[in-house]
């Protein structure tokens, strides 16, 4: 699996992948290579959820860090 | 020295009048008197205290929060400008409330009834959420309880995004730029995915600047979605009905946010489960069909092996029905001349004192000629 993938992106491949599955019309191979890939793509996405950092960052805005100091509501 | 028309020094005064930022906007208090309803259902009325009084027209009655009559004490909202046709300044109103309402909850009614009908609250024009958004910018103050609180519950749910935080005062004069100034920041990045915009509770004059028209055009015009978290579940601002989502608090914002992580893990897990199923399925199906093979296979060939010992048999049948010794066995013979050991079929083979072989089922004997005599056929 491509690891480039938007988290979203995956679940959508997993999804699909599931679904050639379940439709069939391939062979027993093309069933293994998609299952391998559709099981690679799960394991990412279980780590992605379980070992992710949230990332903080801020824009530039006219707030002045004196004005708030005294009404922190 | 010039000398002016009255419909100039009326258009003047107009220019004048409508280009203040006062008289565009302005609640007056008074007694209601001199009330008359036109045809068109427009009231004219005047509104007058102990010192002075001022015409007034209501052209919406729509707008009507009190029941009309003479006597009554109201404070109208509206614009002043000038009649030109009767040179008479006047009040256009636009919103009529009983006096003793503070004047808060005034402007909130008189706001949400403006921008309602202007469209900014229909539901047809609220965005859904993202599903999957990477970057949620986060309209709030920098040093509050809010922030630490929203941070902890997308940070527990979904922590696959990047949260931009748009610093801003939330409250008293710098509260309204200061939104709308973060608002724009994070719509100028262009690459913000929904909007959370956020406060904690407080009493209506806390949270006034989410009840202002310049943010609610703000939110209006938001190119990302936004969902609005101010205050506690009991408090509603215009904030609140023109965003696309309106959460209770600013907690249940960051819940509407994201995807709950536990609900991805099931969903990925079914996945899988599914795929195992749908494999295990196929190759418990091809096994079946080696094994039917393998059936089909045997059975045809003993098919044929039977097949095949069937038609030895048949054969064999027909090889000793043509065999003589059935028929010596029913009491014929078979004669072979001994000299010449040619079989003898007719009397002109032999002649008397030749001797001959007989064949009989079990055996043979030798015989010698005496005579012969021709037996005429049947034909």
């Amino acid at each position: 699996m491509n690891e480039d993938l938007s988290f979203e992106q995956a679940l959508t491949r997993l999804e699909s992948i599931t679904q050639s599955l379940q439709k069939g019309g391939m062979t027993l191979e093309e069933m293994i290579a998609l299952f391998e890939e559709g099981t690679a793509i799960a394991k990412i996405c279980h780590q992605r959820l379980n070992t992710a950092e949230l990332k903080l960052s801020e824009v530039q805005t006219t707030f002045e860090k004196d004005a708030e100091s005294e009404e922190s509501a | 020295m010039q000398v002016y028309t009255v419909a100039q020094i009326t258009g003047y005064l107009r220019d004048i009048l409508e280009s203040d930022g006062v008289l565009a906007d302005i609640w007056i208090s008074g007694e209601v008197s001199n009330l008359s309803e036109s045809s068109a259902g427009h009231l004219y009325f005047t509104l007058k205290d102990e010192a002075s009084q001022m015409r007034c027209v209501l052209f919406n009655r729509k707008r009507l929060s009190v029941e009309m009559e003479n006597g009554i004490a109201v404070v109208a909202h509206g614009r002043i400008s000038i009649y030109e046709v009767s040179g008479a300044v006047q009040l256009y109103v636009d919103m009529i409330q009983p006096t003793g309402v503070g004047i808060l909850h005034m402007e909130f009614e008189r706001l949400k009834a403006k921008l309602a009908e202007e469209g900014l609250f229909e539901p047809s024009r609220k965005r859904p959420l993202p599903a999957f958004p990477e970057r949620i910018g986060i309209v709030t103050s920098p040093g509050g309880a809010v922030l630490h609180d929203i941070t902890n519950i997308i940070s527990r749910r979904y922590p696959l995004v990047e949260l931009v935080l748009a610093p801003t005062t939330v409250q008293g004069e710098s509260a309204i730029p200061g939104i709308i100034n973060a608002l724009n920041a994070l719509n100028d990045r262009g690459d913000i995915d929904v909007i959370i915009i956020a406060r904690g509770g407080g009493s209506i004059e806390d949270l006034w600047a989410f009840n202002d028209e310049k943010v609610a055009r703000a939110i209006y015009f938001s190119k990302a979605p936004v969902i609005s978290g101010v205050g506690h579940d009991t408090d509603f601002t215009i904030a609140d009905f023109v965003a696309d989502k309106r959460a209770p608090t600013p907690s249940a914002a960051a819940e509407l946010a994201v995807p709950q992580g536990s609900e991805l893990e099931l969903r990925i897990q079914n996945f899988v489960t599914a795929m195992i199923i749908t494999l295990a399925g196929r190759i418990e199906q091809n096994r079946q069909h080696v094994d039917d093979l393998a059936d089909t296979i045997s059975t045809q060939v003993k098919n044929a092996v039977s097949i095949s010992q069937e038609r030895v048999r048949g054969q064999e049948l027909k090889l000793y029905s043509l065999s003589p010794i059935d028929t010596l066995q029913r009491g014929y013979a078979l004669v072979q001349h001994s000299a010449t050991g040619e079989l003898v079929s007719q009397i002109s083979q032999v002649e008397r004192g030749d001797m001959i072989k007989v064949q009989v089922s079990d055996g043979q004997f030798n015989s010698r000629v005496t005579g012969a005599k021709k037996v005429c056929s049947h034909e």
